[in-house]
């Protein structure tokens, strides 16, 4: 498939913005589910954009920076991800499965550039003692100017050079290794999950873990529930996290000496 | 010049409390502080988005530009906190820095206010509102709705300002009050977050779970007898009649017959599964109506599917997601080391070069 200069300029655009927004701005426009419906609208197929960067999205679920952790970088997994399904036909979820070097080197080029970064910030301590204000903008304005750039040129380039021999590669790649790819990256979501078990939980928590596999089996058992079952199952969550808060601060009151000394999975 | 040799000092100069900071500068920096990280790096972090964001309020304070260095110098110290919360820190930090407390104290309420604000951060939105939303938005997005990306948008961000200013204007009024009235009741907070949280994952596993063992063994086969009725002439029905009787253990599929090896009319099922006998029917007109069976055998499958969905759902998913837990918990593997697995596991799955049925 053969793509404008229009087309490759947006997309670099959009993968400039994105990167920036990762860890700025919004921080939220650069979400698969976002990236792949723009990068679809670009490449003028939405429909494959969405559907790709939802498959994207719930396998980021939980793969979040959390702690100063850095995920699989979301970013070029998810526009990368869009542009191949598009580019090649691909199946979404095999799509994503193709994405996911992609998104290894991303990360491998995030942890990079913070490292690269450091020696940044002693020209900072100059500007400081200073009160150079307009220094520490100029340098604020330029770490995030870079960011966007190097994101920008490799997604680019990928994009170019996907484009024009992504046909061929799908088209030689035997049916095992699209249903393999295809399993692996509807498995991948298991990964934020568990990621997300890991941070949160403590022994005591095990039971409303369980509590709430069991009644998303309920729901989903009932077809009308299968749109607003997470919204229902959310609100029956909240309302035991809401319960659980009202009775230790209650039994805070309650017993004056107790240094609260215990630290949770947070 | 060179930054050794600059040394923080312990009081600022102008020791007379600033005027408020107004409403508009406030909101500059809730506004300034979606940058915090525009500079993030491993040595200091954060430090220098948290120093250009509140820049505006620190030039408001310190008119003497002896006091701003020094503010600027000590405010470019390590800052880590969330990014979403910071406004917290933001107007504590200023309503001390217009007070004109010692450094000392300034650098050691902000060290305090930026750690507990990771864990609630974290709870709040990586944990809760994006699985929720995402989650959400996600399923729609993979039902073709172009208005999913927009309602995540809308809901994440709505949320994120909200919290950004409110949190920026309520802890300058609190000041260091607001330390306490947060710790207070910190422990109590991240428990029922965390409480949240597990529970949204635990339905997550089962309406975001997709992966299934869609293995079919293959168990023997079953024999039947099917049952065909058709109309002919007197004459032709002696072709049927005239027919030998089968075994029904044996016979090849597609033999058909009317009689057993006994001579006893058979018993087939019709389409239906209604058993008839086999047998001639005069019609009376010279047409006479013939049941014969025919022998069928059909492979029979073993799903694996079904089994385990007998036991529960969505058993694999809570398996992978479990034994994932296990590695990332009890022996620190990292979340690409888990990547990893899944795609060598899902690839010898799909049975690589055909050595084996794929299991998917």
């Amino acid at each position: 498939m053969e793509y404008s200069i229009i087309q490759v300029a947006l997309v670099f655009i959009v993968t400039f913005v994105a990167a920036i927004d990762q860890f700025n701005f919004l921080e939220s426009l650069y979400q698969p589910i976002v990236t792949g419906a723009v990068i679809g609208l670009i490449l003028g197929d939405l429909n494959t954009g969405l559907l790709v960067g939802g498959t994207y999205q719930l396998m980021t679920i939980g793969n979040m920076p959390i702690g100063g952790a850095q995920p699989p970088n979301a970013v070029i997994g998810g526009i990368m991800a869009a542009i191949l399904a598009i580019a090649t036909g691909l199946e979404p979820n095999a799509a994503v499965g193709l994405a996911i070097p992609f998104a290894l080197l991303g990360q491998l080029g995030v942890t990079l550039v913070f490292t690269l970064m450091s020696p940044l910030m002693s020209s900072a301590d100059n500007m400081a003692h200073n009160a150079d204000t307009k220094g520490i903008e100029r340098l604020n304005y330029f770490a995030m100017a870079l960011l966007g750039l190097i994101f920008a040129v490799v997604v680019t380039l990928f994009f170019i050079a996907g484009a024009t021999i992504g046909q061929t590669i799908a088209s030689a790649i035997p049916t095992w290794l699209q249903t393999g790819l295809s399993a692996a990256g509807g498995m991948m979501r298991f990964v934020g999950f568990a990621v997300l078990l890991k941070v949160m939980m403590n022994r005591d928590m095990w039971g409303f873990f369980l509590m709430g596999f069991g009644l998303a089996l309920i729901t989903v058992a009932n077809d009308s529930l299968a749109t607003p079952a997470l919204l229902i199952l959310a609100l029956i969550g909240f309302g035991i996290a809401f319960w659980d808060f009202q009775q230790q601060t209650e039994l805070k009151g309650a017993a004056v000496s107790d240094g609260g000394d215990f630290e949770d999975g947070i | 010049m060179a930054s050794n040799e600059y040394v923080i000092p312990e009081h600022y100069e102008d020791l007379t409390p600033a005027p408020q900071l107004d409403q508009k500068t406030l909101n500059k920096m809730a506004w300034r502080s979606c940058f915090l990280q525009a500079s993030f790096n491993y040595e200091r972090m954060q430090a220098a988005g948290w120093l250009y964001s509140i820049i505006p309020g620190l030039e408001k304070i310190h008119t003497n530009k002896n006091d701003l260095a020094a503010s600027m110098s000590h405010n470019l110290e390590f800052f880590n906190t969330h990014p979403f919360l910071v406004t917290f820190v933001m107007g504590i930090v200023l309503s001390l820095e217009q007070n004109k407390v010692d450094i000392p104290t300034i650098r050691a309420v902000r060290v305090a206010a930026m750690g507990p604000l990771g864990g609630i951060g974290d709870a709040l939105f990586w944990l809760t509102l994006v699985p929720i939303t995402a989650g959400i938005t996600s399923n729609m997005a993979i039902n073709g709705n172009a208005a999913a990306p927009i309602i995540f948008l809308v809901i994440f961000n709505a949320v994120q300002f909200a919290l950004r200013f409110w949190l920026m204007n309520w802890s300058y009024k609190l000041g260091t009050s607001a330390i306490d009235a947060l710790t207070a009741n910190m422990q109590a907070f991240t428990r029922a977050a965390s409480i949240m949280g597990v529970f949204v994952v635990g339905c997550l596993v089962v309406t975001m779970g997709g992966t299934q063992i869609n293995l079919q063994i293959p168990n023997g086969t079953t024999r039947g007898l099917s049952a065909t009725t058709v109309i002919v002439s007197e004459k032709e029905a002696k072709n049927f009649t005239g027919m030998e009787g089968i075994d029904t253990e044996t016979a090849e599929a597609g033999t058909i017959a009317m009689t057993d090896k006994d001579g006893n009319a058979l018993t087939a099922s019709d389409a239906d599964g209604n058993a008839v006998t086999c047998g001639v029917t005069d019609l009376g007109n010279g047409m006479e109506s013939v049941t014969y069976g025919t022998v069928t055998e059909d492979p029979v499958n073993f799903s694996v599917a079904d089994t385990l969905n007998t036991i529960v759902p969505k058993l694999v998913p809570l398996m992978l997601t479990l034994l994932l837990y296990y590695m990332f918990a009890k022996h620190s593997w990292t979340p690409t080391k888990g990547i990893l697995l899944l795609f060598v596991l899902g690839i010898l799955g799909a049975g690589p070069l055909g050595l084996w049925p794929s299991i998917w």
